[in-house]
């Protein structure tokens, strides 16, 4: 931890304001950049996809449970993984809940997706005590599709993908034995949020964002950017029921 | 809802990667804020405060629970509430579910209000949440770290005139104006180490709009936040939205 400076009240609230001025435009250049995310194309959806969820099968339409807009956290849990999901994406989902209700008030339905079997994610989503519905794209092109998973073929011929395989930093290799997956599976899975619309019948993609886009990290990164001390340089989570010591 | 302009895949692909790029930026820019906060100056609190919890008194040292990092939620429950905030309890839904990612981080986060303890607590109940809860009732926390105003800055803030949306809350809080615009929201950081406590950082107003999970995913919904303009109100506390 860095040397602090100590001052006195008159001190910090002199600094606080010049820092509230570069949060200022920081907070106009969010309202801008929202702006133009509203000004996106919809995208029609013209491929019928079909999904296991809690409640037997349903297509992207149904998943919308009578709402107009849908957003999905897809949560990194491939197939392959055989110790559970991402915790980092585990701790994404850990925030989620306290929105739900609020989001359908705003005609908003907000559900998660992985690619491991239905069963898989039930399980699992028990284990956490998560409320929001958790769909699996397991057997669907729509992961593939939407830029949430690699195909083998395009994992194996990414170099990015390659370099970390072969050359793992110390926290992935510790991640891979979290989540019970050689990285060569592991990073098959893309930690992003996707959203869609739907008016008169018709599905629109409206929006993709992948990490690190800040939004795609758990709600309480913005708490810990608050606090007095530094985070750790490097991506490390866990789950909320295994955190050590 | 008029139909949105659509597009083709190469065409959103376009748009995407331009939006892509002011992103970034933004997100450079966080990084930078980041840092920032942490070269604030710290300020020892040397005065001494007692608040009362459901564990009885405690002083400031000790609402941070043997951990190093003290996070408080100013929540707006001032002594003549029936009710929290409603908004401040949409952003209690938001972070209920994370304490525990945070105690693993060495940070305890609390809420702090002016309302009788007995208040907060069974409102706590209600709403079947898990922090822990501090009233600083009697104590000049609140007002020492600007939540809290006394009547008569309240009375000049009412000056021009009540907002309407400050007449709803009020009411929603079984209030009036002047009562309910004596408390404020705010996050407060705390520091504590060899007894000593410092205050580190304290945001309010957009400050604390980070905290409500639901204005985050909505920015990124297809149709925003959608609150019409001038934007209406419309979060209610979890237990009294109309049935749908």
């Amino acid at each position: 931890m860095p040397e602090r400076t100590i001052g006195t009240r008159e001190e910090w609230e002199a600094a606080r304001e010049q820092l509230a001025r570069l949060e200022a435009a920081q907070a106009e250049r969010g309202e801008e950049i929202k702006q133009r995310r509203l000004e996106l194309p919809w995208v029609p959806v013209e491929k019928e996809y079909t999904f296991d969820t809690e409640d037997g099968r349903k297509t992207l339409a149904e998943l919308f449970d009578g709402r107009s807009q849908l957003l999905a956290y897809n949560i990194m849990f491939g197939p392959d993984y055989t110790l559970g999901a991402c915790p980092g994406c585990t701790s994404v989902g850990d925030g989620l809940d306290g929105a739900l209700v609020h989001l359908q008030h705003r005609d908003v339905t907000l559900i998660c997706f992985s690619r491991a079997p239905i069963e898989r994610l039930v399980a699992y989503k028990r284990r956490m005590g998560w409320q929001f519905p958790y769909v699996s794209t397991y057997g669907t092109e729509f992961p593939f599709d939407f830029g949430l998973a690699l195909t083998e073929e395009q994992a194996s011929g990414s170099s990015k993908v390659r370099e970390m395989v072969e050359n793992p930093p110390g926290w992935l290799e510790e991640w891979s034995q979290q989540v019970g997956a050689e990285l060569k599976d592991g990073l098959r899975e893309a930690p992003s949020w996707i959203a869609f619309a739907r008016e008169n019948g018709t599905v629109y993609h409206t929006y993709t964002v992948t990490a690190p886009d800040p939004f795609v990290a758990p709600y309480f990164s913005f708490l810990l950017d608050r606090t007095p001390k530094p985070q750790p340089e490097e991506p490390r989570s866990w789950r909320k029921d295994e955190y050590p010591g | 809802m008029a139909v949105h302009r659509t597009g083709t895949r190469e065409e959103w692909d376009a748009a995407r990667a331009e939006l892509l790029e002011r992103e970034k930026q933004l997100t450079r820019l966080n990084d930078e804020l980041a840092r920032q906060r942490l070269e604030l100056p710290w300020v020892p609190i040397d005065k001494p405060y007692s608040f009362a919890t459901d564990a009885g008194p405690r002083t400031l040292a000790e609402l941070f629970d043997g951990r190093s990092q003290l996070l408080i939620y100013n929540f707006m429950f001032g002594p003549e509430y029936e009710a929290g905030c409603p908004v401040c309890s949409s952003i209690a839904d938001s972070f209920d579910g994370v304490l525990a990612h945070l105690a693993a981080r060495d940070v305890t986060m609390i809420c702090v209000s002016r309302a009788p303890i007995e208040k907060l607590l069974a409102y706590r109940g209600r709403m079947g949440w898990r922090f822990d809860w501090a009233s600083s009732e009697g104590s000049d926390f609140n007002f020492d770290f600007g939540r809290s105003h006394s009547p008569e800055q309240v009375r000049s803030f009412l000056d021009g005139g009540v907002p309407p949306q400050v007449s709803k809350l009020a009411s929603e809080c079984g209030t009036d104006a002047a009562g309910f615009l004596e408390e404020g929201p705010g996050l407060t950081a705390f520091a504590r180490a060899d007894d000593q406590i410092h205050m580190t950082y304290a945001t309010t107003a957009r400050g604390v709009e980070p905290l409500m999970v639901y204005y985050a995913i909505l920015d990124r919904a297809p149709l925003g936040r959608n609150e019409g303009d001038p934007s209406e109100p419309w979060f209610r506390r979890h237990d009294e939205y109309p049935a749908t």
